[in-house]
């Protein structure tokens, strides 16, 4: 017998989102969910914000950004969860972690007055302060295709050399190097860093399609985008279009 | 209906001329800059007026009979404000006011010098002013407000503000500067510390809604973080009902009904703001009833809930401004409305943010329209939302709206950020905001 389906619904953990969410970057928790459901199968999302918060199956999780001020808290969440954290990245479980979200998964956040804010050390590499804040429009070329988001961060991120998610092609991204390509985010197994903020997997469906495949191939299902999806893909494309445009790129 | 105020009214002439040859200035640059481009030019005179005399500004605010009351915080403060002027001219004072301008001092002294005699003097019995946290906490040094009144702190991310700590500690600064009365939100967490911390030194009014209106919106109110607790009885002014266009306010254990100039919770609130400024401006001459006529006489608050007819359809016009405002008015909405409009512009530079707003209550979207129609359209899909037709074009979008049928239930409703309202209104030939004093 061939399973076609699993028998419960796909479960989507939306990490911390009360702190981690001032971008809207709890959404791809949404992204995820919804394609999932375009493509045939049932899906929550689960918002934990405590241990006691979690499901029992875990099939993705998504971990936002937030305020500067929310640093010691989300840590501290987060530090309760470390060994989940640590459980679902050695078991192929796709994470998204975006802007502080991912900060925090590192060794560390260097902050601005000096001090070192320690992080959870799941991931390679530290934040470090910045001359003037990265705000504007970003395009990543990647093996998922070309990204195209919204940057805004204070901060740099160095030691992701080895693994970034794609190279900068216009924007900031991880920061200026002075040698090599400009590179952004970072990825291990199916963990994925990124300073894309907002909704970047319903601007860059390829992305959001990567992390399912690898959600349903851990059930040994295969997941096949949903035709709700193909329109909705097409609006993103107009979208992810019309930044490039406008700074100087060609359409896709 | 007499009001008494401090007693710097009469204070010497001498000293008022002091100000003569920049009024003067001020009013020739006036009229060259209108003859240089005539309607413009408005914020020059200022500039000029601010170089030659900078005392001038803060001299004449501070000399109103009734003092200045500064209406500050994340939202809310222009309604608050217009509110809180018709509720004070309906005591029959002569107030001035302001329109919010991008630079606060260089607005204001232009409109100040339309109005001030040669010897500084004003006429007017108090000033009320709208200020926008950064501009305020920048001239508050300056000024010595009687009454400051805060409406609330909102996360509002592509707004030069980070995080709500850094706008309590702006709106802090500005509630420093009061000598009589700082009017707060005690449903608002930053603000009711705010409002412990300074209870020592200045005396601290209070208002908040009850439990059984917060109850009715689970989402919250849009507040940063909300206070825990709600306001007990007797400690101030409480919104006990909103439904709505009507509402009921409690003054001392007396509920009076208001009628709202548009449906939606944040007006509620900001009534409740107007009213409880009122009576910390008026003392003892406030009068709740009068108030309340006034409130209710209101007309719509222009381009947020605003009704207008253009070539015979109705249509109910709605700015989203912030995603907390965004929200607030999703769920507001008249349920059943059927034909919806959104107009995102090129104001909102960031898609991302209005994604924490739960969009799904709208159903079905005709038109997406405006600079950042695709990525409003991708989030109301990922909403459920089904959305007809995305048309970046609004005069196209506009005209294929206005072209349908009157809706079998519910009015025409369209969504915009104030550029999409500014697109709308200039399209559909309406009065522009700028025109509105």
């Amino acid at each position: 017998m061939t399973v076609t389906s699993l028998q419960r619904p796909f479960t989507v953990v939306s990490l911390l989102p009360r702190l981690l969410d001032t971008n809207g970057d709890a959404g791809n928790a949404r992204v995820l969910a919804q394609r999932i459901r375009w493509s045939g199968h049932d899906a929550q999302v689960v918002d934990v914000h405590s241990r006691a918060d979690l499901p029992e199956h875990v099939d993705a999780v998504s971990i936002g950004s937030g305020t500067d001020a929310a640093l010691v808290p989300a840590r501290d969440a987060l530090r309760t969860l470390v060994e989940d954290l640590r459980v679902w990245s050695n078991s192929g479980v796709p994470i998204l972690a975006v802007g502080t979200g991912w900060e925090l998964l590192s060794w560390g956040i260097d902050l601005a007055d000096g001090t070192v804010l320690e992080g959870l050390g799941l991931v390679a590499g530290q934040a470090v302060p910045r001359a003037t804040r990265a705000t504007d429009d970003i395009i990543v070329a990647s093996k998922y295709g070309r990204l195209i988001g919204f940057e805004n961060h204070a901060r740099d991120y160095v030691g992701a050399e080895a693994s970034p998610l794609g190279r900068v092609v216009y924007g900031t991204g991880n920061g200026d190097r002075t040698s090599g390509p400009r590179i952004e985010g970072l990825t291990m197994g199916e963990v994925f860093c990124t300073h894309l903020h907002g909704p970047v997997l319903a601007r860059n469906p390829a992305l959001a399609d990567h992390l399912l495949r690898a959600v349903f191939t851990r059930h040994g299902l295969e997941y096949l985008r949903g035709t709700a999806a193909e329109s909705v893909d097409e609006t993103a494309q107009a979208a992810r279009n019309q930044v490039a445009v406008r700074v100087g790129h060609s359409p896709e | 209906m007499t009001v008494t105020g401090p007693t710097h009214r009469n204070t010497g002439f001498v000293r008022s001329l002091r100000y003569a040859p920049a009024i003067l200035i001020g009013r020739g640059v006036r009229v060259l800059a209108r003859w240089r481009k005539p309607g413009g030019g408005s914020a020059i005179p200022g500039v000029v007026v601010n170089r030659i005399a900078p005392g001038f500004l803060t001299t004449t605010l501070n000399g109103f009979p009734l003092g200045l009351v500064i209406v500050t915080g994340s939202s809310g403060k222009s309604t608050t404000t217009k509110m809180l002027v018709a509720v004070l001219r309906a005591h029959g004072l002569a107030v001035f006011t302001n329109q919010s301008t991008a630079n606060i001092s260089q607005g204001l002294t232009s409109a100040l010098l339309e109005r001030v005699s040669l010897s500084g003097r004003i006429t007017g019995d108090v000033a009320v002013l709208e200020m926008d946290e950064g501009h305020g906490a920048f001239i508050a040094a300056s000024l010595t407000p009687r009454v400051v009144a805060l409406t609330n702190v909102m996360v509002d991310q592509i707004d030069r503000f980070h995080d709500s700590e850094m706008v309590a500690a702006l709106l802090a600064k500005i509630a420093a500067r009061a000598a009589d009365t700082v009017v707060i939100n005690a449903d608002d967490r930053y603000l009711a510390d705010l409002g412990d911390a300074l209870e020592p030194t200045v005396p601290v009014a209070r208002y908040g809604v009850s439990a059984e209106v917060l109850a009715q919106y689970p989402r919250g109110l849009g507040y940063a973080e909300t206070a825990s607790t709600r306001l007990p009885p007797g400690t101030g002014m409480q919104l006990t009902r909103v439904l709505g266009r009507d509402a009921d306010v409690e003054f001392d254990s007396v509920a009076h009904s208001i009628r709202l100039p548009a449906r939606g919770i944040h007006y509620a609130v900001d009534a409740l703001t107007a009213l409880s400024t009122a009576q910390a401006t008026l003392g003892q001459h406030f009068d709740p009833a009068r108030a309340c006529a006034a409130l209710s006489a209101m007309p719509a608050v222009f381009g947020r809930g605003e009704v207008v007819t253009v070539g015979g359809k109705t249509i109910e016009f709605v700015l989203v401004q912030n995603p907390s405002s965004f929200q607030l008015n999703v769920d507001s909405l008249e349920s059943g409305t059927e034909q919806i409009l959104v107009i995102i512009g090129s104001d909102v530079r960031d898609p991302s943010y209005f994604w924490p707003v739960d969009t799904s209550g709208l159903g079905h979207v005709l038109i997406a329209s405006g600079l950042k129609a695709h990525d409003i359209a991708l989030q109301l899909a990922y909403d459920n939302v089904t959305v007809d037709r995305i048309e970046p074009d609004v005069p196209t979008a506009l005209d294929a709206f206005l072209a349908l049928p009157d809706p079998a239930s519910g009015v025409k409703t369209i969504i915009f950020s104030a550029d999409g309202m500014r697109r709308t209104r200039a399209h559909l030939g309406l009065v522009s905001n700028a025109g509105e004093s």
